[in-house]
């Protein structure tokens, strides 16, 4: 341990003579100028006051600059502890054994590594001296439970650091899982993506969840492009809407006692209504964010290729998720294709007798997964519209916090309407121990506002846990009646 | 919580005239400024008292939209309380109440207590319902009426609690039949359980009979 020793009174020195001269430098220019100005005025008094203010300030300066070398000594010195530390470690490592003096300041340095921070700002003083001294059994006690603290605290913010190293090390990992997955989605699956997109591979990293900047292209592949809708359609559908939009303004505001509910309901101004009741808590999409035009937009030029369906309440959550993930052209098209599957046109339609075919299905489902909670329901008369309905209609996105509920888009793409399904159970299975111990009222409520801490993994391993199969008669047979007679 | 009867709400009325405002004030004494668009039904509840007596309410809070009337319909059942809610600053809210209460008529029992409820009244330099007009039609229809702020909560206790007292008379003179369920009424569990509220009030709704 010679070399660190040299070192370091090396850079003692150099710092001590390095201040002084700075101090020196600084205390003659100082000097200088305040002797200079004065001397303007030719009074000799003033030049040997200023000359002695000089000289004042520079002792003050040397003192400070003596200060400050001192203080890097100790830095210095501490920097040299855990350079003689990492040495001996090495040492030890090497086979030539630890020495006993470096163990007190291996001690030492662990010390000052793990001082609690909230503890550095706790004084143990004595009494002042003008008040009468404490008696020794208590200044004992106080030092007891002094120390008690200090450990306390010690603890504390050593689980906390762990915590954080854990927490920090997780989010590093899960940054380089989604920064790996994006360039196998960017450069090997997309570029293939017929023949790849069915693979146990591909499928296998599409369950994760898709990395958000691929996402909305993967999106637009996986729902597709059936009805063949073009950039430039929408285009017309949306300048249609304007239109519409414009005479309405003009003639309709205050002649619309004639209009019929439904002529009235499907006009563009309820949807202005519903803009901003489209997750409040994001703004973006409320009056003056920068969404809200785009998402009036494409619901409107919606309802105009869409008339029979028109604007139902629970599109704009849809629109909103696609407007935040695609181009208004392609979130567009995704859009009017996703709305056409059988499910989405027959909630959207609100096609009572289908709906209830759904529910009907959902339910042999639930019961064969979950056949405690199942019961539980049924007695207490929880019936599945009541939370399925808010679920189905807006994709989850309005009751899941965002991030899961993408994560749940992401499948859907994949798997299809089923998993919307599959989502629910894995829902009710996650909170099953919740909601076993809920009435009517608590379940309901529960159910149509999950918690919003709910965690995406933990999901998906519940929905994981819950197979889609009756006997051996998959979702679509189950929909279809093959089984169920409820 | 031990409760001596437990009576189940309905609120409608066209879409955006408050209803969520309404019950969030009357559950959770606030009010937010832009609510979540309700798709389908939500819920609340809360413990009312009178002439002495915990009356648990339960509300069911339901989509306006009229696409959504056919799925809205069968939520009327065991109702024993319908708040019908229009907005004073929008006309045709108004003028869509007929159709309201023809639903309402139509799909719930017929000795449902049905709450006139004019909501906004705090925004009076935009009204364009006249509160006579309110009360005419409530007249007219054998309704109860008031005019509500959500946002200030005027009248809301008293449009959720006065409601209670009409179906409360109703059960002392004998109109309802509090043992059928259809009714929208059930009577608590006889003796205060020592539970805890969730199991408590579990309790209440077995003890108010099974599945129907």
């Amino acid at each position: 341990s010679v070399p660190p020793f040299c070192f370091f009174s090396l850079s003692l020195s150099f710092f001590l003579s390095l201040s002084l001269s700075l101090s020196v430098a600084l205390s003659f220019s100082l000097s200088l100028s305040f002797s200079l100005s004065p001397s303007l005025s030719l009074s000799s008094l003033s030049l040997s006051l200023s000359a002695c203010m000089g000289f004042v300030i520079s002792i003050i300066l040397s003192l400070k600059c003596i200060y400050w070398g001192c203080v890097f000594q100790f830095l210095w010195r501490f920097r040299f502890l855990m350079y003689l530390q990492e040495y001996e470690a090495r040492a030890g490592k090497a086979g030539s054994g630890g020495t006993s003096p470096t163990q007190p300041q291996h001690g030492r340095r662990k010390n000052l590594d793990f001082e609690p921070l909230s503890t550095t700002a706790l004084i143990l003083e004595d009494r002042p001296s003008n008040l009468p001294a404490k008696p020794v059994e208590e200044a004992q006690r106080h030092r007891q439970e002094y120390d008690e603290m200090v450990a306390e605290a010690k603890k504390r913010e050593l689980k906390e650091a762990q915590r954080k190293r854990k927490e920090m090390k997780e989010r590093f990992k899960q940054e380089d899982s989604i920064a790996n997955a994006m360039v196998v989605w960017n450069h090997d699956i997309l570029p293939n993506w017929d023949n790849m997109r069915n693979t146990r591979r591909v499928r296998e990293l599409w369950w994760q969840g898709l990395p958000p900047n691929v996402r909305g292209k993967v999106w637009s592949l996986a729902i597709g492009n059936e009805l063949n809708i073009t950039p430039e359609l929408y285009d017309i559908f949306l300048s249609r809407a304007k239109e519409r939009w414009r005479s309405f303004s003009e003639t309709g505001s205050e002649a619309d006692d004639g209009a019929s509910l439904a002529d009235r309901e499907s006009s563009l101004d309820l949807i202005k209504l519903d803009i901003s009741r489209t997750f409040p808590p994001l703004f973006i999409f409320q009056k003056g964010g920068p969404y809200h035009d785009l998402l009036h937009s494409v619901l409107g030029a919606y309802t105009c290729y869409r008339p029979d369906v028109g604007y139902v309440q629970g599109m704009s959550f849809i629109a909103a998720v696609l407007i935040l993930n695609l181009e208004e052209a392609d979130a567009f098209i995704a859009f009017a294709n996703l709305l056409n599957k059988p499910c989405q046109l027959a909630f959207f339609r609100v096609d009572h007798d289908l709906m209830l075919k759904y529910f009907a299905a959902f339910e042999v489902f639930f019961e064969e997964n979950l056949p405690r909670l199942f019961n539980h329901f049924q007695i207490s008369n929880l019936t599945p519209d009541l939370y399925l309905i808010d679920w189905i209609f807006t994709l989850y996105s309005k009751s899941l916090p965002l991030d899961v509920a993408c994560r749940v888009w992401d499948v859907f793409c994949r798997d299809g309407e089923e998993f919307l399904f599959r989502t629910g159970l894995g829902i009710l299975r996650l909170y099953e121990d919740v909601l076993l111990q809920m009435d009517f009222i608590h379940s309901a409520q529960f159910l149509t506002r999950l918690p919003e801490d709910i965690d995406s993994d933990r999901l998906f391993a519940c929905i994981v846990a819950m197979p889609m199969l009756n006997g051996n008669k998959k979702w679509s047979q189950v929909k279809n009646g093959d089984v169920c007679t409820e | 919580m031990a409760y001596a009867y437990l009576f189940k709400y309905i609120i409608i009325g066209d879409t955006g005239v408050g209803k969520s405002c309404l019950l969030l004030q009357f559950t959770d004494k606030r009010f937010q400024p832009v609510h979540d668009l309700t798709i389908g039904v939500e819920f609340g509840a809360r413990m009312i008292t009178i002439d002495g007596k915990q009356i648990k309410l339960q509300i069911w809070d339901t989509a306006g939209q009229e696409s959504f009337r056919s799925i809205t319909r069968s939520y009327y059942r065991g109702a024993a309380g319908a708040l019908l809610v229009y907005d004073i600053t929008r006309r045709d809210t108004f003028n869509h109440l007929t159709t309201w209460l023809e639903d309402a008529r139509q799909h719930s029992n017929s000795n449902m207590v049905i709450m006139l409820i004019g909501n906004k009244s705090d925004l009076e330099s935009r009204r364009e319902v006249k509160k006579e007009e309110g009360e005419a039609f409530a007249r007219e229809h054998g309704l109860i009426f008031m005019e509500t702020s959500a946002k200030t909560a005027s009248n809301v206790e008293e449009a959720f609690i006065n409601t209670a007292k009409e179906i409360y008379e109703k059960i002392q003179e004998g109109v309802f039949d509090i043992n059928n369920e259809a009714n929208g009424i059930k009577i608590g569990p006889q003796h205060a359980t020592t539970n805890s509220t969730l199991s408590g009030s579990q309790g209440g709704q077995q003890a108010g009979g099974g599945c129907c």
